[in-house]
């Protein structure tokens, strides 16, 4: 096997951006940031690099796995590329904005690096724009933050957009409540990440039947609804349904083209959050458009919070190719002001460094029109 | 998913083929004649069903099929799901057929032998990873040959000692001069859908979930 390394290959997982990919690109960040700006929406800019400790407290925990760590010469210290900006803002939130009015409403758009890719998109680099909601417990948060990730997708153009949502909470009171112990509940759960039916009742005893019902009741938001009122809850889990049936309620009055589902046992990823949670998906796309949910800031005892996150990288891969831009092919000795001037009306202008040749130069260049004196013809 | 409108069931070639079919019929599915055909070339067909195609692949590519999103639904056996390990497969129901076992076998002098004095095991097998993971959960480092069949010659022809595959009635081991050492895991075959496929179209994929699920309780 020969070591040399190809000049156009990468690092598996990571890739460059060409024209007109990477422009579009830009222009999505800017309208979903857009959105959120107009819904009181605050941009945070953080670093890409952060003390491991604060980038893994909380619900940034999640991400330990797909840290990359490397030492600092400056600090000895370790630390880590984000992963994920969510712990960043709510560090900020907890920090240099600790004193700011609540609620917090922060925005962000950035790329996060992670150790591996998944199965379904090896990209191991990711963009991401989210917004938190920070120093609210009121379910108005829960709505809000429902709400703007839908409007924020809605205003890119992506179509059949649903939002499946959880209570990450629910299986562990249920379990601690009949009793399981910890090696059960590890046992259960990983039945219940693959909606393993055989294997949850496996596990036996009244603990199987409530459970393989939960799971049962996976579906359409207002059937999951009501399969899951008729079962016998710890009290504490019967709080949450209720507060998730109430969010469901708003969201469809608000948002009523959004499809809305129910999976009260789903919890990849959201191992720390703290409340109702969700994952956004829409039909053309393979994996998750985006994610978020109610955790706490900081280790504990932060601020009561609730977020989300959109991955730019799957949204620009489930939208319309960019419409190809006119390209104004402009011959040398043009007249510098009349340019100026058509740039200004929106022309993308490209200026020839040599004379002659105007309009095959023109179409090699892929421009679309040509100016002639101060004339401007279209190219077929 | 890009632009499947159709839902898109994958279906294993071979041994659990036969079972499948009968449960598919009872659960309303009729496939095409092109699909009994030995003949026949084509890989995809139209079922009774508007809104539902079937594709025959090899069964452990069906998997595959299905955490991508290129199949909805499968038919898969456990062996193949543990094989592939995927966090974008839902396995919500056990169908109860191609019931075999997969287990660990060697040469008729290992019966009964405890492997867990072993730190290290070599062992041929088509299931490297859960062979891998089942090992490292007793504390033993399996070095795996990956064979893609004939698996049984291994021993025999100085592979490695032990093996690990699936056993229906035995007679393939007693054939080969070994023995069962251990059981890995019952394997049935079952259903399996992408995880993005029931979030997004839940209705029509839990109908059809509900429908095998009958069709399975009623065999």
């Amino acid at each position: 096997m020969s070591d040399t390394v190809y000049k156009g290959l990468l690092p598996q997982g990571l890739r460059d951006l060409l024209p007109p990919m990477a422009e579009a690109e830009a222009a999505l960040v800017e309208r979903l940031m857009a959105v959120l700006a107009g819904n009181g929406y605050e941009r945070v800019e953080p670093p890409l690099l952060e003390f491991e400790d604060n980038l893994l407290s909380g619900a940034g925990a999640a991400m330990a796995k797909e840290t990359f760590r490397l030492m600092d010469p400056v600090s000895q210290r370790m630390i880590g590329v984000r992963a994920d900006m969510t712990p960043q803002v709510a560090r900020i939130a907890a920090t240099r904005l600790a004193k700011a009015p609540r609620p917090l409403r922060l925005s962000y758009a950035g790329q996060v690096l992670r150790v591996k890719g998944g199965q379904l998109n090896p990209e191991r680099q990711l963009g991401e724009v989210g917004a938190e909601l920070i120093g609210s417990d009121d379910i108005a948060a829960d709505v809000e933050v429902l709400t703007v990730a839908a409007e924020a997708l809605d205003a890119v153009g992506m179509k059949n957009v649903s939002v499946d949502l959880t209570l990450p909470r629910l299986v562990p009171l249920v379990c601690s409540a009949l009793g399981l112990d910890g090696e059960r509940t590890e046992r259960v759960r990983a039945a219940l990440d693959h909606k393993d039916a055989a294997a949850v009742a496996a596990v036996g005893g009244e603990a199987a039947t409530l459970l393989g019902k939960l799971l049962a009741a996976a579906g359409t938001a207002e059937k999951t609804l009501k399969r899951l009122a008729g079962l016998r809850l710890p009290k504490e889990a019967a709080a949450e349904l209720a507060r998730l049936a109430t969010v469901c309620q708003e969201v469809k009055v608000r948002s009523p083209a959004l499809a809305m589902t129910i999976d009260p046992i789903e919890n990849r990823g959201f191992e720390y959050h703290t409340g109702i949670s969700f994952t956004f998906f829409a039909r053309s796309v393979r994996g998750e458009l985006g994610r978020g949910g109610r955790y706490l800031t900081g280790n504990g005892a932060g601020e009561p919070a609730t977020g989300f996150t959109i991955y730019t990288d799957l949204v620009i891969e489930a939208l319309p190719n960019p419409t190809p831009v006119r390209r104004l092919f402009v011959p040398a000795g043009s007249d510098t002001a009349l340019v100026r001037r058509l740039r200004g009306e929106g022309w993308i202008t490209v200026a020839a460094l040599r004379p002659g040749g105007d309009e095959a130069e023109a179409k090699r260049l892929r421009c679309s029109h040509v100016l002639a004196g101060d004339k401007i013809a279209a190219l077929d | 998913m890009y632009a499947n409108e159709r839902l898109v069931l994958a279906l294993p070639k071979g041994r659990i083929l036969d079972e499948a079919v009968p449960l598919m019929r009872r659960a309303g599915i009729e496939l095409e004649a092109a699909f009994e055909d030995p003949e026949e070339r084509q890989l995809r067909f139209r079922t009774n069903h508007d809104q539902l195609d079937v594709i025959r692949v090899r069964s452990f590519d069906v998997p595959t099929f299905v955490a991508f999103g290129a199949a909805h639904l499968g038919v898969t056996g456990a062996d193949d799901l543990m094989e592939f390990e995927s966090p974008e497969i839902y396995a919500p129901l056990d169908l109860g057929i191609g019931r075999c076992r997969l287990v660990v076998a060697g040469p008729r002098e290992d019966a009964g032998r405890d492997l867990g004095r072993l730190s290290h095991i070599r062992i041929a097998t088509k299931y490297p990873e859960i062979t891998r993971r089942y090992f490292a959960t007793r504390g033993i480092q399996a070095e795996c040959i990956k064979l893609n069949g004939a698996v049984e010659l291994a021993p025999g022809m100085g592979l490695s000692r032990q093996i690990v595959d699936l056993v229906q009635t035995g007679s393939t081991l007693k054939a080969n001069n070994l023995v069962e050492i251990e059981e890995i895991a019952a394997i049935t075959a079952r259903l399996i859908v992408n995880r993005t496929a029931l979030k997004t179209r839940t209705e029509q994929v839990n109908t059809w979930i509900e429908r095998f699920r009958e069709a399975a309780d009623a065999a």
